[in-house]
């Protein structure tokens, strides 16, 4: 059995959520079970083969979207087991949800990518919108498994409320980066913007630039060795989501730890080349 | 069996189910990750008395260490789950923990876990960081150069405690020729560690003695120095000296593995090298759960 490749019959018009066109269905019930998933376009469901053609391509059990001009909201949402590729850009909420799986999307990322992501892997080629990885609108728990992978640059509040997982993010990233996290790693290939791990409690944030100054609730943990980091390293460069601007060798960082005003013990690491 | 002129006894090695453990020791020089792995094996000899026995199975290249630093693996073996347990966390915090630059990775992945770092981390007086690097969990544990990084949990697999295999010789140096070329032929191989000074054993035990409350006392059988007294000697003419070789290994075929490099580097001095005979140590078969034929081995 091959994969599905679905082509929007009418790309221009009002996004299409995708919630619920998951690779699950057409593991479980074959290309039928597909077609009759009922995403929303404007206010109205409608079968997932009256919006989409449906066509056999790609390795078996692998959805392929090609949007196209359309705008496809919550690809991936929910998404527990399977590949989603998506030769294109998505809308908001891809991956969001996630908790297992593989998403690859091909271009850009709307806002509250891997949104409350649990696990599996997402990897964006372009850019992310703002909230990657963050909570839902209303949410109070962010980012709490899986890894992110953005080739290029992300938005604000890049994993707020973020408990635990990888966001590796090769460009720049907005204000707020960190903000209120708890656990996990935040890996930044390129500068950042201000609040930086505003009220963070626990988990790492790696840079690769220096800071024009240590953020405030922030001390200056000073130089040292860190091995984790050697482990990290060889990890993600496998994965791709070390970033090129990162030291290819070595564990010295600099290290800032807070935010202390909320008595946090996270940390934001500063990698030196070697 | 005589093989080179060496008589191979038609007899078993009875060995023990034992749990075991890799782990694997790196440092910032092959000779630091050495001492923290000869101080973490140190007196784990045998269950009886030091509650493991450990020993290194092989030094490790930057090549192979999740950390690209020099290295070196060890097995660790108990006869439970828990006493394996209480082995890692004390001889690692301990042994390792304490030596300069280590770090502690698990060696092992299947099978039911064993606290590593978990069971260090209360070391770092809630300073110390949990991070998840892939599908592993690590402590880092702030110490006074830098981080002790340690993997969360390592894996139990069944082991096999007590493979041996005894080397009768004309005289005590060529017993100890014999029994070095055994050691460094079974050291090559994986799988399988020798948790006695320098691999060998020279006081074999028998079970029990003459002496209320011994758990075990000389082997008196194979005493040279008690033919014609002792009340059973198998001492044959010509021998002066006898060594044991006690293995330990991850699996059944890892033990035979041993015990056949070991008995074909014995034999490959054969009997021009002072080495009369091979035999092993059993209880009649009657408290080991595997038995190793040394003829089937040999075969």
């Amino acid at each position: 059995m091959s994969g599905v490749v679905l082509t929007p019959r009418e790309p221009a018009g009002p996004p299409i959520d995708m919630t619920g066109v998951l690779p699950e269905r057409l593991a479980e019930g074959g290309r039928d079970a597909l077609a009759g998933a009922m995403p929303v376009r404007g206010r109205e469901r409608h079968r997932l083969d009256a919006l989409f053609t449906l066509q056999d391509g790609g390795p078996s059990g692998t959805l392929i979207l090609r949007p196209g001009a359309a705008v496809l909201d919550g690809v991936g949402t929910g998404m527990s087991a399977g590949d989603i590729l998506v030769e294109g850009d998505c809308g908001a909420y891809a991956g969001s949800g996630m908790s297992g799986g593989s998403l690859t999307v091909e271009g850009r990322c709307g806002a509250f990518a891997a949104a409350e992501m649990a696990g599996g892997r997402l990897r964006i080629a372009g850019d992310a919108g703002d909230f990657l990885g963050a909570p839902l609108a209303g949410g109070t728990r962010g980012m709490s498994g899986g890894s992110v992978t953005v080739a290029g640059s992300a938005g604000d509040r890049v994993g707020e409320r973020m408990r635990r997982g990888l966001i590796a993010v090769h460009g720049r990233v907005g204000s707020l980066c960190g903000a209120r996290m708890i656990a996990g790693t935040i890996v930044v290939g390129a500068g950042c913007g201000p609040g930086l791990g505003q009220a963070m409690r626990r988990g790492s944030i790696l840079l690769s630039q220096a800071l024009e100054a240590v953020p405030p609730g922030f001390v200056d943990g000073g130089m040292n060795d860190w091995l984790f980091l050697e482990l990290m390293r060889r990890e993600l460069t496998v994965g791709g989501a070390w970033p090129a601007g990162f030291p290819a060798v070595g564990t010295r960082a600099r290290r800032l730890v807070g935010d202390r005003s909320v008595g946090g013990m996270g940390e934001v690491l500063i990698l030196l080349k070697a | 069996m005589r093989l080179n002129g060496v008589h191979i006894e038609d007899t078993f090695a009875e060995a023990f189910p034992m749990l075991g453990t890799r782990l694997i020791v790196t440092a910032d020089t092959p000779a630091w990750a050495e001492a923290a792995v000869l101080s973490m094996t140190g007196f784990a000899t045998s269950v009886i008395a030091c509650g493991c026995e450990a020993a290194v199975e092989r030094p490790l290249p930057p090549d192979e260490t999740p950390d690209a630093r020099p290295g070196a693996a060890v097995l660790l073996f108990a006869m439970s789950r828990a006493e394996l347990a209480k082995q890692v966390a004390r001889r690692v915090g301990q042994c390792v923990m304490t030596c300069p630059g280590t770090a502690c990775y698990a060696g092992l992945r299947d099978g039911p876990a064993i606290p590593l770092g978990n069971a260090l981390r209360y070391f770092g007086d809630g300073w110390q960081i949990a991070k998840r690097i892939g599908t592993r969990r690590h402590w880092r544990i702030p110490v006074m150069d830098g981080e002790f990084l340690c993997e969360a949990t390592t894996a139990a697999v069944d082991g096999v405690g007590g493979g041996n295999f005894i080397i009768l010789a004309a005289d005590r140096r060529a017993g100890l020729a014999a029994a070095q070329a055994a050691v460094t032929a079974i050291r090559a191989l994986p799988g399988a560690i020798l948790p006695f000074p320098g691999g060998v054993v020279r006081s074999g035990s028998k079970i029990g003695g003459k002496y209320k409350g011994l758990i075990a006392s000389t082997n008196t059988a194979f005493c040279p120095t008690l033919r014609g007294t002792a009340p059973v000697s198998l001492v044959p003419e010509g021998v002066e000296s006898i060594l044991e070789l006690v293995i330990d290994g991850v699996s059944a075929e890892a033990v035979a593995a041993a015990m056949r490099a070991g008995i074909a580097a014995v034999a490959g001095l054969g009997a021009a090298g002072g080495v009369v005979s091979v035999t092993a140590g059993n209880y009649g078969g009657k408290l080991g759960r595997y038995q190793f034929r040394l003829h089937e081995v040999m075969a």
